[in-house]
């Protein structure tokens, strides 16, 4: 089989990330069109198993089925060459933008658009709690958790790497005093 | 100057670690970051996060692009962003390495089951904290009547919808223009 070129790779990540708009889940209809039916990389049964297993694994979801796909590619160096490729066209983006804001933040109708629009991120907020809730709380153990975390939240700043360290462990104590019962 | 991208890279580096569930389950861990360096104001991070839901990109790298950029120009932004992806880079060649023994998610099912309601509640957290300190005036805890306003009558057509980020945020920018002139 002849060698996927690492530019090809670098180019269809670099057109997904131009065209990803509105958070991980858009990122499976561009794979399959471009990385599917368009360049036969993967099946679609390997794309549906990569996008399963990029939400258990640490990281953003739609880097890590970045990667995934890469190394299906091309190994190691395909895997690193899908997430420079994803992550270009947010770097420059970015820049361009914060430059544009960074001269118009002492205009008056810009400060009342971001004193509307910082409102707006509260209502994403809740709405994507909304939705991690349906997906993560089911179970006594899960409202447990869920409860103990938020109530100490609200009343001591803890880092919240060491709240998921310690949920971790708690999970792991819970399957395995569980695990006799329902494994 | 590299003491703070040594600092920039370590937090986003746990972030990449310890940020389960997508881009929005980052946000818990930019505001500790704001809490802990007041690299930036709290107002300013959430006009970065708002910025990143409309700019092309994945979210989490947009937020991670953002805040390096704000804090230390464009190396801080390269530093982040990186860093946001070294952990899960190593994860994810490990993983494919060992793909047959991974292939489901079953091996680490128990403990997600405890991640994702933790994450989950880690972005409630956030959510109460924003809302109390944007409709509650700071120390007098007077009711800010205009901010309450505005977050109902978002809340109501976008918690039926599915998520709306562009909308969400061009719904907001105008509400804040045409309440502000009151």
């Amino acid at each position: 089989m002849k060698k996927i070129s690492l530019w090809d790779i670098y180019k269809v990540f670099f057109i997904i990330g131009i065209q990803l708009l509105g958070g991980g889940y858009v990122i499976l209809p561009l794979l399959r069109k471009y990385i599917v039916e368009n360049r036969n990389w993967l099946s679609e049964e390997e794309l549906v198993d990569y996008f399963a297993l990029s939400q258990c694994t640490p990281g953003i979801i739609a880097g890590n089925i970045s990667m995934f796909a890469g190394y299906k590619a091309r190994g190691t160096i395909g895997a690193l060459t899908a997430i420079i490729g994803i992550i270009t066209p947010s770097f420059f983006a970015i820049i361009l933008l914060a430059n544009i804001l960074n001269g118009a933040v002492d205009n008056q109708l810009v400060k009342d658009a971001f004193w509307g629009i910082r409102i707006s991120v509260i209502v994403l907020v809740i709405v994507t709690v909304k939705d991690m809730w349906a997906k993560s709380v089911y179970s006594i153990f899960t409202y447990i958790l869920f409860f103990t975390v938020l109530t100490v939240l609200l009343i001591f700043p803890i880092s919240p790497a060491i709240v998921i360290l310690l949920s971790a462990i708690a999970a792991i104590l819970h399957s395995k005093i569980m695990g006799g019962k329902n494994a | 100057m590299l003491k703070l991208y040594i600092l920039l890279y370590y937090e986003f580096l746990k972030i990449g670690i310890f940020a389960i569930g997508g881009g929005y389950a980052a946000l818990p861990f930019l505001y500790f970051i704001q809490s802990k360096y007041n690299w930036f104001s709290v107002d300013e991070l959430t006009n970065m996060i708002a910025v990143s839901n409309i700019t092309p990109g994945p979210i989490g790298i947009n937020m991670a692009t953002y805040t390096g950029f704000t804090t230390a120009g464009v190396i801080g932004s390269l530093v982040c962003t990186f860093a946001i992806e070294s952990a899960p880079f190593l994860f994810a060649i490990t993983i494919m390495k060992i793909y047959d023994k991974f292939k489901s998610c079953s091996a680490v099912n128990a403990i997600f089951n405890g991640l994702r309601p933790a994450s989950c509640a880690l972005l409630t957290a956030i959510g109460l904290q924003l809302l109390y300190k944007t409709c509650v005036t700071q120390n007098s805890f007077i009711i800010d009547y205009k901010s309450l306003f505005l977050f109902i009558i978002l809340m109501i057509p976008f918690s039926f919808m599915k998520k709306q980020p562009l909308l969400a945020i061009l719904a907001g920018a105008l509400g804040g223009i045409i309440l502000k002139q009151f």
